[in-house]
């Protein structure tokens, strides 16, 4: 057993989190904000270079072949500068989900096509789930993958019409989406079709907890700098134990946060429609640590906090936009304790790790 | 990252467990689960023959190096040893300080000299120790201790004069360890010993605490001019502080794993009470519940994770942050635990003062979020330490 991180993929963590913190600043957010399309090109075909779009795409199919766990601290990472790119959904729900239906042998003529354009940077893809009423970015993809009932329906963008919808969080683009969901463009079915969606469920719920988690780091950095730098009665206001607790009580929720987020990781790496369990834990964890970080942290930052000009609502607003997607608190403590008060349950102090984890999980599932 | 455990930790965990079904009876039958936290004081003797047997079975200090009677186990091996104690039953270990305080203590700091004395004893589960930290005027600020050390030339041992409070079963134990000033001018963190002190000498008084519970579990423990020899100070004189620490690193290391393995008991407990009684059909308690036990999964995936991070017991983020989490998430189990009562919550075990195992979990909670640093000094240490932010102006009060 080994519940760490190699010493690669820490260094590729590094050299990506230092990317993302000289490329993405609170200015060029705000720089976004200020055009339609949201996205920043040059940034994208940047993340393109740097390989992360084939890199939970195995290398028979032309990919890296990495795992979700090589991914899962370049999430946080991406939380951490509030990235408002889609680069995380992209990398870890839709393009993994359309490896799963070209693996399985399922789609048609198309997938092929989508999927080589996808590792060749030409492509987009966006994922409409039935969990979340809107798809984020929809007007920059070309191709949709959406569920409707058991099926899984793989649609071009002119066979798609979109509705613009105004989010509160001003980096996201959302559109609802309506097509035609006829034979030809349905890839998948059934409980294959409900197989395919509960994996990309929970991967989708992953890939939030993951950026909650960095999210979090990144409001309480500039929490301590602030209460570090503002002075009151003569001395900085963090010297108070008031101001103090309110971001020590973040920080455990953080630090404890980030196992849970891995061992999901880990889980839905080895079986992703068997990861419920383990999915909402993580979610849960990352969700109640991102909220807490953002009530706690506009509270320190005084009158500051509630102003337009103060970047902290860069951060915030992702935070309570990300806990909602993918399924909100209430969906997932029920997965939780659905489970756990099942008379099967199998509980106990050996199921932890080891022998009793997948078995449990599998039950879980 | 590989969560899942090898052929050969499989081995030992029929082994341990196998060893545990056959031991574990008979007349060891009656301290199955008793002796955790708020029964701590019941069984003390059956408890100590326990110890014995562990000993003979080579199941005592197993994480010690094996020149040491130890198993030089694994993480892994630790955490097997610790599964399968709670799923046996075991009752609380009278030998715990010992086997992982003491012993990591003097594993690093000790010279051969006190290792080849004290060691064996605890090993064998013939010596149980206990811990002198707090004094009346030195709780959150442990710095301000004043129990005196003083080397006396003529007799050639040092000689012991305070007191230590809140001192866990020191009448139950053969030894305290005590940290005490050795430079009488002296303030703060320098100038202290830390010293391993019989407590079977004149010099002695140990007078137990009655608690809320109506047990006594703790004690103040008086030195007036008790003996030392020379050579029982661990370090040098003024390194007392160095070794306290290391120690404290030690509490916040494997020996997180056994106390989870008691939560997972008490909330299982709780679980089949509430499927019993109807409780888990109010779907806040069903919420709670769930909490509860993703709060524990939580709290071992953090500890598993900072153990495999290789981390010596050093005062590491998450073991900061460690006792914050626990002690607030125990606290929310007892409540739970006299929510899923209901009325019953309110009734005795027995007269005169006999609290039922639950109603003793919910009362001995409230010492959690207090003792061994309290809540609020542990939001300071992480803010502090852990972020960085400034330093509260400190000892301007008079």
């Amino acid at each position: 057993m080994n519940f760490t991180f190699t010493q690669d993929q820490l260094d590729f963590q590094d050299a990506i989190a230092s990317m993302l913190r000289s490329e993405v600043t609170a200015d060029t957010v705000r720089s976004r904000w200020a055009t339609t399309a949201g996205v920043d090109e040059r940034f994208l075909s940047q993340v393109h270079e740097l390989g992360l779009n084939s890199m939970l795409v195995p290398e028979a199919l032309g990919g890296l072949g990495l795992g979700v766990t090589d991914f899962i601290l370049l999430a946080e990472a991406c939380g951490e500068v509030a990235l408002p790119e889609p680069v995380v959904e992209s990398v870890m729900v839709s393009t993994p989900l359309l490896v799963d239906i070209l693996d399985q042998g399922l789609g048609n003529a198309d997938i092929q096509k989508v999927v080589d354009g996808v590792l060749a940077g030409d492509l987009r893809v966006s994922l409409g789930h039935a969990i979340n009423p809107c798809i984020n970015y929809a007007d920059s993809a070309d191709w949709f993958l959406v569920s409707e009932g058991d099926g899984i329906y793989l649609v071009p963008k002119e066979a798609i019409s979109l509705k613009a919808r105004k989010s509160v969080d001003p980096s996201r683009r959302l559109f609802s989406v309506s097509f035609d969901p006829r034979d030809h463009v349905r890839v998948a079915d059934g409980d294959v079709g409900a197989r395919l969606q509960r994996s990309t469920l929970n991967r989708g719920a992953l890939a939030n907890a993951a950026q909650l988690v960095g999210l979090s780091r990144g409001m309480l950095d500039q929490s301590v700098r602030y209460t570090t730098d503002r002075e009151q009665f003569g001395r900085a206001i963090g010297a108070n134990q008031a101001v103090k607790h309110l971001l020590a009580d973040v920080a455990v929720q953080v630090e404890y946060a980030k196992p849970v987020v891995y061992r999901a990781a880990y889980t839905v790496g080895v079986s992703p429609n068997r990861a419920d369990f383990a999915v909402s834990h993580a979610k849960s964890a990352a969700a109640r640590a991102a909220l807490m970080a953002s009530r706690h942290c506009t509270q320190v930052h005084g009158a500051m906090g509630y102003t337009w000009e103060c970047d902290l609502q860069i951060w915030t607003k992702r935070a309570w936009a990300l806990a909602r997607e993918w399924g909100d608190e209430g969906f997932h403590n029920n997965r939780i304790h659905e489970w756990l008060l099942r008379k099967d349950a199998l509980l106990g102090p050996e199921f932890t790790f080891g022998r009793g984890s997948i078995t449990d999980l599998e039950k879980a599932g | 990252m590989e969560l899942t455990f090898t052929a050969a930790d499989e081995l030992f965990r029929q082994e341990i467990a196998q060893w545990l079904n056959e031991n574990l009876r008979d007349e060891f039958a009656e301290v199955r689960h008793r002796g955790g936290p708020g029964d701590e004081h019941r069984f003390v003797d059956e408890r100590k023959a326990w110890e014995r047997r562990l000993a003979e079975g080579r199941w005592t200090c197993i994480g010690w190096p094996e020149a040491w009677g130890g198993r030089g186990a694994s993480i892994e091996q630790q955490v097997i040893y610790h599964e399968e104690y709670a799923r046996a039953g075991g009752p609380g270990r009278m030998g715990h300080i010992g086997d992982t305080l003491t012993g990591p203590t003097l594993l690093a700091f000790g010279s051969e000299d006190q290792k080849a004395r004290y060691l064996p004893d605890i090993r064998s589960g013939q010596a149980f120790w206990s811990q002198g930290y707090s004094e009346p005027g030195a709780g959150s600020d442990l710095a301000a201790i004043r129990t005196r050390a003083d080397f006396d030339d003529s007799s050639r041992q040092w000689k012991i004069t305070g007191q230590k409070v809140w001192t866990s079963l020191a009448h139950e134990s053969d030894f305290v360890f005590v940290l005490a000033r050795v430079d009488r001018d002296s303030v703060g963190h320098r100038g202290l010993g830390f010293f391993l002190v019989a407590l079977d000498q004149p010099g002695v008084t140990i007078r137990p605490i009655n608690q809320l519970t109506g047990t006594a579990e703790f004690n103040e423990v008086y030195f007036d001019e008790a003996v030392c020899a020379a050579d029982d100070i661990v370090g040098a004189p003024g390194d007392g502080w160095k070794v306290a620490m290391g120690l404290l690193g030690f509490e916040r290391g494997v020996s997180t794993l056994g106390q989870q393995m008691l939560f997972q008991t008490e909330l299982d407990e709780i679980i089949r009470l509430a499927k019993l009684n109807g409780a888990s059909r109010d779907p806040e308690i069903r919420q709670r519940i769930a909490e509860a036990h993703i709060g524990l999964r939580t709290m071992r995936y953090n500890s598993m994770r900072t153990l495999s991070g290789g981390e010596d017991g050093s005062l590491s983020r998450e073991a900061m942050i460690y006792k914050l989490y626990w002690s607030s998430w125990h606290r929310n189990l007892g409540k739970l635990a006299m929510d899923v009562l209901g009325p019953d919550a309110e009734l005795l075990e027995e007269g005169p003062y006999e609290l039922t195992k639950l109603q003793s979990l919910f009362l001995f909670t409230r010492a959690d979020t207090i003792y061994g640093g309290t809540n609020q000094i542990q939001r300071n240490l992480i803010a502090e330490r852990a972020l960085g932010m400034p330093k509260e102006p400190r000892g301007q009060g008079k």
